[in-house]
């Protein structure tokens, strides 16, 4: 991204009024005006930094006339989000793809990870095939974690899917909130007991935690960042919502919540 | 629609900006423009580029305004270099500017208060310094810390690019 001019920095800092354009209070403004209900789900509280996810990804876009044809997306170096035909949002995770034909736009086959915002649409149920394992939907948000060749895991935000294997189609109802995997031979999946609401972290742009003990929050963190922690009293427990965007400002946010010393 | 919302309030916001210098206006102008779109939607009708469809209605609906209160759209100039960049170069402008907003938002409130003081209160650093009860050294310090602040801020901050479709 190029280096902003000053002529920008200087309109901006003319008209700047703290407070103003605050998103969030634009879409509860929006919604009372139309009577629609906020979603039940968390929200970004960082929005602006939430948003800063990405920008240099590689987008390959093989379109043709053919309806038997495939269209192919793929998420290259960053987090991508598109639209597909039928109205339906995917959030495709850095490395991986996604394809449909023309023709039946509702149905997909991915790779890697990736997260559905389903448009409702009761007389085409909108499936996604993945190597080992096939999810079915009405209208709702879910991530599809099919990264690792022999787990695929999914995480339902809201609404309510059909999870199974390729193979057999008889498999697991999921609704808001479950989480179940799939591991490689296995003829179902299975509903997990402690869903982690950080497995879509990287598309919400926060990770939640309540009452969670430091150890297990270092753990998610060196995960998702794929770096090592060192800290000094690994038995606190942390409540909060942080911004995906920078490590090491949830690292400071951290240290002096609970008073300890972390190192990288 | 709130996806929408949450990619393109702020830079739309700053968009129109240009044409109308009153930050409670623009946030009306906006929602208009957004409430229109939904409309267009609940109606059935197919947008192919919905942030393309809200710059224009933005602009539009912000050029009708100010028609209405007798201004020649053609004496803009002051707040927008209207007909000269293309929309690409607006949208993108806007972004950047959308971002520096959002950074100015995230500095340290003395920060802040010591760069608007003087940018854009048009206040030297002596007055800037008075009014806030600190050196006129430390009021240098704070401006040059809230520059690099920003400058950082603006390259760390980018954005999805979304809707290709």
């Amino acid at each position: 991204m190029s280096q902003f001019e000053d002529r920008h920095l200087d309109f901006v800092l003319k008209h700047y009024q703290e407070g103003k354009f605050d998103t969030t209070e634009a879409i509860d403004r929006f919604n009372k005006a139309h009577g629609i209900m906020p979603k039940p789900r968390r929200r970004i509280i960082y929005f602006f930094s939430g948003v800063a996810a990405a920008v240099l990804l590689g987008v390959f876009l093989f379109h043709s006339a053919s309806q038997n044809r495939w269209t192919e997306l793929e998420a290259h170096a960053a987090v991508r989000t598109v639209v597909l035909p039928d109205g339906s949002d995917v959030t495709l995770a850095p490395g991986s793809s996604l394809r449909y034909r023309v023709r039946s736009p509702r149905i997909v086959e991915m790779t890697g990870k990736a997260f559905f915002d389903v448009a409702r649409d009761e007389s085409a149920p909108f499936e996604v095939h993945s190597e080992s394992a096939f999810v079915r939907v009405l209208g709702t948000e879910f991530m599809v974690d099919a990264i690792r060749p022999e787990v695929t895991s999914v995480y339902v935000s809201e609404g309510k899917v059909l999870f199974a294997t390729s193979k057999d189609q008889d498999g697991v109802m999921l609704t808001e909130g479950m989480e179940a995997v799939l591991e490689h031979g296995w003829t179902r999946p299975e509903i997990l007991e402690e869903p982690d609401v950080n497995s879509i972290a990287w598309h919400r742009g926060t990770f939640v935690f309540e009452d969670t003990p430091l150890k297990e929050v270092l753990t998610c963190l060196s995960q998702y960042y794929n770096v090592s922690f060192v800290a000094s009293d690994l038995d606190k427990r942390l409540s909060g919502e942080f911004s995906t965007e920078d490590l090491d400002l949830i690292i400071s946010l951290i240290e002096s919540a609970l008073d300890v010393t972390i190192v990288k | 629609m709130e996806e929408l919302f949450r990619y393109n309030y702020r830079p739309l916001c700053l968009f129109a900006l240009h044409y109308i210098p009153d930050p409670d206006e623009v946030e009306d102008v906006v929602q208009e423009c957004f409430t229109a779109l939904w409309e267009k939607l609940e109606e059935g009708k197919a947008i192919a580029n919905r942030r393309a469809y809200l710059y224009m209605t933005v602009r539009n609906r912000c050029l009708d305004r100010l028609r209405k209160k007798g201004i020649e759209t053609e004496s803009l100039k002051p707040y927008d270099t209207y007909g000269i960049i293309d929309d690409d170069d607006a949208q993108e402008r806007s972004q950047t500017e959308a971002r520096l907003w959002t950074a100015v938002d995230a500095l340290p409130p003395k920060c802040r208060q010591a760069l608007l003081l003087s940018k854009r209160d048009g206040l030297k650093y002596e007055e800037v310094a008075r009014e806030m009860g600190i050196s006129e050294n430390t009021v240098r310090n704070q401006i040059s810390k809230a520059l690099k602040l920003l400058k950082e801020g603006a390259v760390k901050i980018y954005s999805f690019i979304i809707g290709l479709f």
